[in-house]
């Protein structure tokens, strides 16, 4: 059965489905595991499952982005120091300084406090209140350092390698080098905020790979994907009668027209995006997880249904065979009020993400699951006086905190470190794109190998390669 | 003129030295093949930067080889290769070393794997500098001939890379035109002798024709009338050339011609009307730029005058400063040089924003006009063409006086300046905004006496700056026409900061805001300073740069005006070689200069003149690259596959001409047509090639084999663009006039009210034009925003506007079903067309819907099906109820507010939708016209109407 998401042109033979098949078939491909892989492995289009190219633990990947650069000072790296500094004035000086960070400057303490949580003592701000429960399974990295101090552009290298926007997202990446398992859905899912964020969709786009490896959005609010359904009125009866006329006057025309392979892949994806109508709901549905589940996750609750929701739904996805998923959650950009803002945004998260974890964990799925959680970079120590003191912080490009989780990576560790005010890495110090070749790596797969030709040359996510960061990986 | 072309000669070295001594030829294949090779794949992370040598291993001297590295085992072992790292890491099959060098794309070829191997068995001798140097001129003329040519370049960071030597067909591009002598006397084109193909297919019949060369020049289907005249002509006339001759006269005639192209170079320009990063604010008058291209090619503008206005069009309106109307056309086309996004924000560095503009200029000149990629060379001299860091630097300085400014243009005879009636709907918006700062500064007012009473504080002070900020805004204050705002409150609050006071003893900023009072009052301010780029649509000002010192610049958040201070204010920049690209690292410095590889040409010493001379020099009917550029983009424009297969590329990394000798030809036949591009087309329409049909009938060749030797014309799908003009075209909506400010057409309702974050706010919904006729102009009339894609236009393989698009893709994906088939565009223009057809009352419906959809009539197989579908609908739709869509007048818009953390929503009003007058609506429409439609709609989205052959 035909039955590829995104099937390349003239991948496979095409198969009309019977009315049998619609009526009863819909959703089997999707509920079952073993289905799934059968058809995987009969798979041949550009999403097939491919082999890993180096040995690795972690097969799919759940990418938290949590987009405005959330601070790592309020929330995984304490600095008593600032308890001193605390609204100490001082100017900045240097080429590097852009308006944001000229004129008057003056510290800010975290307005939170810290513990350490686990065996591994890892440092946790007070709203953490429920990752603090599985801090055992996290692997803090705080060596991490990327090149631009504006949202857009460090965005963009976060997710795609370049600041400048246009290159294939990590997902695409991924997707192109390791296919998806499960070819009904998309192997790169992105769950956005209501808001887009900015440098809006390129964020998960495909750049220069083929179409079929960009990354869908899911839409939280209408339709999840654009268009999925007809206008109101038509009925699936009544679009199937349009289809059968339309395979008629399709296959009169391949007929005289046989050596045109294209119009066959235009035919099949026909009706499979007739089938996806069906299924695509079917698997956005959360309706049938267990009460425990969903409150576990946070949904019901105001602060934490949005993300909550989001979480559980990742995890359905890999489930699914679902190679890349990468959830939103923002905006973290606290330039005034640390205190109110982050306090909030992490218990939007905070449960949430506890709650996936524990979930992968007591279903066997964590070992072949990497969680990444970072923003697009760090704050400052400091902020600027803008119209008065407000308790905020600005951009950081020199310092952030990422965490990992899942297979393959250290669990219990904290690897790199900042200067005494967070103002800057001075331990186990990586430019980001040693983080994706590192992430890659974890996924089975070697930036130097996962290139594709483009303009001239042979691109790659780290744009000209980069280093494996060993101390993150077991 | 001060300008030399020196297309590629062979270069032999003249200077035959002596042989001193005897040396072995292990000696001299180090020389010549192992010292450049450890110099091209390995010294990079083993020698040249030393405070970063990798694994420990520095492969400078044979001393540090021999001593290894990290594994602490010697680099080779001399007569033993099979225990040699070296050479076992180069293998990259060994289990004990990494792969070496470390990227796939970088591995050593079977033949340089056999030099390390002969070199270590022979000895591995490794001669001193000095009589390395002897022995590399001992045999300079003997390898030349031998191993390929030298290239001579100015300013390589190495003597290894300068002498470097190319494979003479890795130059192709380099080298002169040579137009190829063609038999005077035979009747066969010059394409056609080219092409020279084995087995071809017969011509296309004449519907095919008209469709392919229909779409090809104008991006629109042919009418059944003008299919039925050409298919008369094509019958009629004794010598069919007059008949094909005539159709495409008429069709260069066309003003939709000018449409096509433009369509075409503006994927190569990467065309967009807004500046893309954290702000994505309009480019208000880039239309004038789209508009310019069209009226270029349809006035068949010389393409070498067409490549001097884009770089040097304001330099040419120096010269010539009466004419100021006229040189509104020259100030627009410089558009060009601004078409890749840009912004500098207040969170950016200026000079790196500065930077970024040079080297997307730099590389944009080099690949829309030299079909050059030349950001490769921005950090080093080229991995693979002769272009070495010293010439990217020297055409980056051409841009160095270069400074980007709305300039003042007055509207031109020839532009639509129609529409600007529009404006209104920003006013409403402004003055929408306007109000709600005043109402959060009155709510602050109170705020604030609120704040004073629960300090227990004496406010008299505040209360007398209060009073007298109300005094200074009555008067008018600080707001300039109405386009910012400054309240009482903040101006109160100023004064109160001024005198020193501690921060506890005034109100804070944003007093007592609520959470939606923050949200409120970004999207008011935020919005303002958006509204001024929108209403720069409508302004005699166009989209441009001009000569001068580069200004001290921190953020552009207003279009920007050239200063009056132009030449002596600022930083006069003086271009260097950028260490790594970075503009705090400038090391040689560099004069502006051109591609060295191809001569050189003499620059003035100002700030003025680098661009002219940059362009006379590229729009030279001498320059290989230039002319051999636009010629392979026309053949890819007309069958689909380039001549050259990059056509941004034709660097020894571009595939190479599969016709070199044809694409010459073409080069210098462009050169002897005044570079008419118009001529240019009628050339290679009148080929036997163009006209083949794509049919592969018994046939030896695959069908890849028979496309890619021109024995059948390779078909193609409909692109994006005329796949929605198609729909419009033959439902008869389709407004066909020409240029103006963009429109905005519908797009999926979601998208169109999808929140999308900007810096600080939160963008504006995508509002459709009022008029059905407003919103059914073609699709290169459409406001492109780089932040909002339209999706229909998305999936069907749209190119996003960051990287210049050398040719399109076609992929065929699920979510294109998903917009042609259940999206809401699709359905109203089946209606239409259903709606059209009913109207004319024709003898045969179903034939008339063929005819206009297909351009044929149907079989009577075809007929019969569509009849009975017809009437099976029409019993379906007399059951079916949709409800007529009514327009939003505003959205509420959710969010997370970034001071808060804290979910926040508003409504954003749509006044835009006010006067909204919907397509035609089913609910208007009986069931027989309804189910008609659902007829529609299956051709619409049958294999027939997307494919051209």
């Amino acid at each position: 059965m035909n039955t590829s998401y995104f099937p390349c042109a003239g991948s496979r033979a095409f198969h009309a489905p019977t009315r049998r098949e619609f009526v009863y078939g819909m959703g089997a491909s999707l509920g079952s595991v073993a289905l799934t892989s059968l058809m995987a492995a009969e798979a041949k289009g550009p999403l097939a499952p491919k082999a890993q190219q180096v040995p690795a633990k972690a097969k799919n990947c759940i990418f938290l982005m949590m987009e405005g650069g959330p601070s790592h000072i309020d929330c995984f790296d304490p600095k008593p120091m600032l308890e001193k500094l605390h609204l100490k004035e001082f100017t900045k000086e240097g080429k590097m300084k852009s308006a944001m960070e000229s004129g008057k400057r003056y510290y800010v303490k975290s307005p939170f406090k810290f513990a350490q949580h686990g065996q591994s003592g890892a440092w946790m701000s007070e709203p953490w209140q429920h990752l603090s429960g599985v801090a055992d399974e996290l692997c803090f990295f705080r060596g991490c350092q990327v090149d631009s101090v504006n949202h857009p552009t460090a965005m963009y290298q976060m997710n795609c390698g370049n600041r400048f926007g246009g290159d294939p997202a990590i997902g695409s990446w991924v997707t192109y080098g390791l296919g998806s398992v499960n070819q009904d859905l998309p192997g790169f899912i992105v769950l956005p905020e209501i808001s887009y964020p900015q440098g809006g969709s390129a964020n998960w786009g495909n750049g220069y790979l083929p179409a079929q490896f960009q990354g869908t959005p899911l839409r939280p609010k209408g339709s999840p994907i654009l268009d999925l359904r007809p206008p109101q009125g038509i009925t699936p009866e009544h679009q199937r009668a349009n289809l059968n006329l339309l395979a008629k006057l399709n296959a009169k025309h391949a007929e005289e027209h046989p050596w045109h392979d294209e119009l066959k892949a235009r035919m099949n994806n026909y009706e499979l995006a007739f089938r996806m109508q069906t299924q695509v709901p079917e698997t956005l549905d959360l309706s049938a997880e267990d009460e425990k589940t969903k409150s576990m996750y946070g949904i019901g609750n105001d602060a934490t249904d949005a993300f909550g929701r989001k979480c559980l739904l990742a995890r359905k996805l890999v489930e699914k065979g679902v190679r890349f998923v990468q959830l939103y959650a923002g905006t973290w950009d606290s330039h005034d009020y640390i205190e109110r803002a982050h306090g909030n945004l992490i218990r939007q998260v905070d449960q949430p993400i506890a709650a996936l974890i524990k979930d992968l964990k007591q279903r066997g799925l964590l070992d072949d699951t990497l969680i990444v959680w970072c923003g697009e970079f760090g704050r400052t120590p400091d902020n600027g006086v803008r119209g008065g003191t407000a308790y905020g912080r600005d951009h950081n490009p020199k310092a952030m905190t990422v965490w990992f989780a899942g297979g393959g990576v250290k669990a219990g560790h904290t690897i790199g470190s900042t200067d005494d005010r967070g103002m800057e890495a001075i331990e186990e110090i990586h430019h980001v794109r040693d983080v994706h070749v590192t992430l890659l790596r974890l996924l089975g797969l070697d930036d130097n190998k996962l290139t594709f030709y483009h303009a001239g040359r042979f691109k790659q996510l780290s744009q000209f390669g980069g280093q494996v960061i060993e101390k993150l990986i077991a | 003129m001060n300008k030399k072309l020196t297309p590629l000669i062979l270069l032999g070295i003249a200077t035959v030295l002596p042989a001193r001594g005897q040396n072995t030829d292990a000696e001299l294949l180090f020389v010549r093949r192992i010292a450049p090779l450890f110099h091209e794949k390995c010294l990079a992370c083993h020698g040249n930067d030393e405070a970063e040598i990798k694994g420990g291993l520095d492969m400078r001297t044979l001393a540090s080889t021999l001593k290894g590295g990290d594994s602490e085992k010697p680099g080779f072992i001399a007569g033993k290769p099979e225990e040699s790292p070296l050479y076992l890491a180069s293998l990259r099959t060994h289990d004990d070393w990494e792969p070496m060098p470390p990227k796939e794309a970088d591995k050593l070829y079977a033949e340089q794997l056999s030099w390390i191997k002969d070199w270590i068995t022979a000895g591995a001798p490794w001669p001193d500098e000095a009589k390395r140097s002897v022995i590399a001129k001992t045999h300079a003329e003997k390898w030349s001939a031998e191993d390929g040519m030298t290239v001579k370049v100015t300013g390589a960071l190495s003597p290894e890379w300068a002498n470097r030597r190319y494979k003479p067909e890795a130059l192709w591009g380099y080298q002169t035109v040579r137009k190829p002598v063609l038999s005077a006397q035979s009747s066969v084109h010059p394409i056609d002798a080219l092409l020279a193909v084995k087995d071809p297919a017969p011509a296309a019949d004449a519907r095919t024709f008209i469709r392919r060369a229909t779409y090809d020049l104008t991006g629109l289907p042919p009418t059944p009338e003008e299919i039925a005249a050409f298919e008369s002509d094509l019958l009629d006339e004794a010598d069919k050339s007059d008949a094909y001759r005539k159709l495409i006269d008429r069709l260069l005639d066309s003003p939709h011609y000018g449409e096509r192209m433009a369509r075409h170079w503006l994927d190569v320009v990467r065309y967009a009307d807004s500046s893309g990063f954290a702000n994505d604010y309009e480019r208000g008058n880039a239309w004038r730029y789209r508009d310019y291209v069209v009226r270029s090619f349809n006035a068949d503008r010389p393409y070498d005058q067409f490549i001097k206005e884009q770089i040097a069009g304001d330099e040419m309106a120096e010269t010539n400063r009466e004419q100021r109307t006229e040189n509104s056309e020259l100030l627009i086309a410089t558009g060009f040089l601004r078409m890749g996004p840009w912004e500098l924000t207040g969170m950016e560095v200026a000079k790196i924003a500065r930077q970024r503009f040079l080297d997307d200029v730099t590389n944009s000149v080099g690949e829309s006009f030299l079909a050059h990629s030349l950001q490769c060379a921005r950090c080093h001299d080229h991995k693979f063409d002769p272009i070495p860091t010293h010439d990217y630097y020297s055409m980056q300085a051409c841009f160095g006086t270069t400074q980007l400014a709305e300039q003042p243009a007055p509207f031109l005879k020839a532009e639509n300046t129609a529409g600007f009636e529009e404006k209104k709907y920003l006013e409403v918006r402004r003055i929408e905004h306007m109000a709600m700062l005043e109402s959060l500064d009155q709510k602050m007012l109170a705020n604030a006496e609120a704040w004073y009473a629960e300090k227990k504080l004496d406010r008299k002070d505040w209360d007398a700056a209060v009073a007298s900020a109300r005094a200074f805004i009555e008067q008018g204050g600080k707001m300039k026409k109405g386009r910012s705002f400054t309240g009482i409150f903040e101006t109160a609050r100023s004064t109160m900061q001024k005198k020193n006071l501690p921060e506890d003893q005034y109100p804070p900023k944003l007093v007592g805001f609520e959470p939606e009072d923050y949200g409120n009052e970004r999207v008011a301010r935020k919005g303002l300073e958006r509204l001024k780029w929108e209403l720069e649509r409508y302004e005699p000002f166009a989209f441009s740069v001009y000569n001068g010192r580069t200004p001290q610049l921190v953020s552009v958040y207003q279009p920007i005006r050239m200063p009056q201070d132009r030449m002596t204010s600022g930083e006069l920049e003086q271009t260097a070689i950028l260490g790594g690209g970075d503009p705090f690292s400038p090391t040689k410095p560099v004069k502006p200069g051109v591609l060295s590889v191809l001569g050189s040409a003499e620059f003035p010493d100002g700030i003025e003149g680098r661009r002219t001379t940059l362009a006379n020099w590229i729009a030279n009917k001498d320059n290989p690259l230039t002319t051999r550029a636009i010629v392979n983009r026309l053949w890819l424009w007309h069958f689909g596959q380039a001549i050259a297969g990059n056509p941004n590329n034709f660097g020894s990394t571009g595939k190479r001409p599969t016709h070199p000798e044809l694409l010459d030809w073409l080069a210098a036949t462009l050169v002897e047509k005044n570079w008419s591009i118009k001529e240019m087309h009628r050339v290679i329409m009148m080929s036997e090639a163009y006209r083949r049909s794509s049919a592969i009938q018994n046939s030896k060749l695959s069908r890849e084999e028979a496309e890619k030797s021109y024995a059948v014309f390779k078909p193609r799908r409909l692109m994006a663009e005329e796949l929605r003009d198609t729909m419009l075209s033959v439902t008869g909506e389709l407004n066909p006039t020409l240029g103006g400010i963009p429109n905005r057409p519908e797009i999926n309702i979601e998208v169109a009210m999808q929140p999308r974050q900007v810096m600080g706010t939160f963008a504006s919904a995508w509002v459709p034009n009022a008029k059905p006729e407003q919103r059914h102009r073609r699709s290169l009339y459409a406001l492109k925003i780089r932040g909002v894609r339209d999706p229909f236009m998305e999936v069907f393989n749209e190119p996003a506007p960051d990287f210049s698009c050398e040719a399109r893709v076609v992929s065929t994906v699920t979510p294109q079903v998903f917009s042609l088939f259940n999206g809401q565009a699709s359905y109203d223009r089946a209606l239409a067309l259903a709606n059209r057809v009913l109207k004319e009352k024709p003898a045969n419906v179903i034939t008339r819907v063929f005819q206009l959809t297909y351009g044929r009539s149907p079989t009577t197989e075809e007929k019969a099906i569509c009849k009975a579908h017809w009437q099976q609908m029409e019993q379906k739709q007399a059951n079916v109820v949709i409800a007529s869509h009514k327009p939003p007048l505003s959205v509420k818009r959710d969010a997370v507010e970034e001071n808060t953390g804290e979910k926040f929503s508003f409504q954003e009003k749509l006044p835009g939708y006010a006067e909204f007058v919907p397509d035609l609506q089913p609910a208007d429409c009986d069931a027989r016209t309804r189910a008609l439609a659902d007829v529609c709609l299956v051709l619409m989205n049958s294999n027939e109407f997307s494919y051209l052959y």
